[in-house]
């Protein structure tokens, strides 16, 4: 008798749960090696045992174990649906981003609001710039323009001071006519000219006070560059010499800026008497 | 899943059962009570037989069709077909009480705690419908002789062993081995020539 014959006679006992312990360790224990014709004999023996229900009496539970069951069931369904609410609204709120959306547009608005404002802010520091410089320059200019007026009104005071002493310059240029220069001892010293021609270059004219005291260098004094039509009209409000210690006039034509010493010989020269 | 594994030889009851599981599993009340007014008076009534308490009976059906809807997932169809599998879970739940009542060693193949083994119909089962089915089952044990009928009784409605069995019986343990193994065998048998 093989294995299978030895125990195929067990099973229905086995699956009638009637076997003592000892031979049900040594079914278990053979069942364990996976016995193709036990295992499957101990599943149609199941299924026989599993017949015997139905000689059972016919019986019907109360309507009441009905009624406990499903309302136990009911009751614990729409929890299992609250509970999977919950897990849904869970994994809805974790697959929401930290920060919401409206909070990122908020945010984008403001940023846009602030980088508008920073060139806003510096649109106008700059406008406020340029309307201080205007400002300024106008002031410049007015400045310039009141110095120039102050200055016409002084000369203009000066060619009409009767006190005022009139100072020919004579020139040996042929082109050349001469200056007039007219000292006041109080307003300052005017020298003028017309038609006088341009020095070449960035070269200028420049006035040059003779004094009497012998072996005395000449003082200089301002320069001036004729206009396009040879005209020039020089102030000097405050001259470096005194009326009375000034023996004469001389004009040179000098480099740009000047010179502290004559490096030419004067083209004008008007003696001061 | 579950309707794959159908043999061709389920019925169409067996068949209607799996669906119902089935919309048990994705939580159809509708179907549960469906279910359980299919089998509850067969459940019933196997574990009233058992227990022979009506109230601890119920108890025991309300714990079995409350694991039915709490675990559904538990029950494999290409295991066997469901009706087999409740009625070993309902059994075993019943002499579980039994045994706890008596304090007897447990001795069964099967523990509640466990789920039922691999169960097969037979190649010879025919499509009988319930009431045919029941009639001819009631009819075949009441064909097998007084001892056999009584043995397996004890052994299925008591949980009794063939050692306890004998002792009860006051019958030799081999003879008493014997009237069980030949009874389901002509049981067996029976259903075959069905």
């Amino acid at each position: 008798m093989s294995n299978a014959d030895q125990f195929g006679e067990l099973l229905e006992a086995y699956a009638l749960g009637a076997l003592d312990a000892a031979e049900r360790a040594a079914l278990e224990a053979h069942l364990a090696t996976h016995c193709p014709e036990c295992t499957a004999a101990l599943a149609e023996a199941r299924w026989l045992v599993s017949q015997l229900a139905y000689t059972a009496p016919e019986a019907a539970p109360s309507d009441m174990l009905r009624g406990r069951l499903m309302k136990i069931v009911r009751e614990e369904a729409a929890n299992e649906q609250v509970t999977q609410k919950q897990r849904n609204r869970a994994l809805a709120d974790a697959a929401k981003p930290a920060v919401p959306y409206w909070m990122w547009a908020v945010a984008a608005a403001l940023l846009v609001v602030s980088i508008y404002s920073t060139w806003d802010a510096r649109q106008l520091q700059q406008q406020i710039r340029d309307i201080n410089n205007r400002a300024i320059a106008e002031l410049n200019s007015r400045e310039k323009i009141e110095e120039e007026l102050d200055a016409v009104r002084r000369e203009a005071s000066i060619l009409s001071d009767p006190a005022s002493v009139k100072i020919a310059l004579a020139t040996s240029q042929p082109n050349a006519g001469p200056l007039q220069a007219d000292w006041n001892p109080k307003l300052g010293l005017v020298v003028s000219g017309q038609r006088i021609p341009t020095p070449p270059g960035d070269r200028v004219l420049q006035l040059w006070l003779i004094p009497k005291a012998p072996g005395a260098k000449p003082l200089p004094s301002q320069v001036v560059r004729p206009d396009a039509n040879g005209n020039f009209v020089l102030l000097v409000s405050n001259p470096p010499e005194l009326l009375a210690e000034t023996k004469a006039l001389a004009v040179t034509e000098e480099p740009a800026g000047g010179s502290p010493q004559p490096t030419t010989t004067p083209k004008w020269v008007g003696g001061v008497s | 899943m579950f309707l794959t594994a159908l043999s061709p030889k389920q019925t169409d009851e067996a068949s209607l059962d799996i669906m119902l599981v089935q919309q048990v599993l994705q939580r159809d009340m509708r179907a549960f009570e469906q279910l359980y007014d299919r089998r509850c008076r067969l459940v019933y009534g196997l574990v009233n037989r058992i227990v022979q308490q009506a109230g601890t009976a119920e108890e025991i059906v309300q714990d079995v069709f409350l694991q039915l809807w709490r675990n559904a997932s538990q029950y494999d169809a290409s295991r066997g077909p469901f009706l087999p599998w409740l009625l070993i879970m309902a059994r075993n739940r019943a002499l579980d009480t039994l045994r706890l009542k008596s304090e007897r060693q447990r001795r069964r193949e099967d523990q509640t705690e466990e789920l039922p083994g691999i169960c097969t119909v037979p190649a010879f089962e025919t499509q009988l419908d319930e009431k045919r089915r029941v009639s001819r089952i009631r009819e075949l044990m009441t064909g097998l002789q007084p001892q056999q009928k009584r043995a397996i009784e004890l052994a299925y409605f008591e949980g009794l062993s063939h050692t306890e069995i004998a002792e009860t019986l006051k019958e030799p343990l081999g003879t008493v081995k014997s009237w069980i193994r030949n009874g389901l065998l002509r049981l067996r048998e029976g259903l075959q020539a069905t």
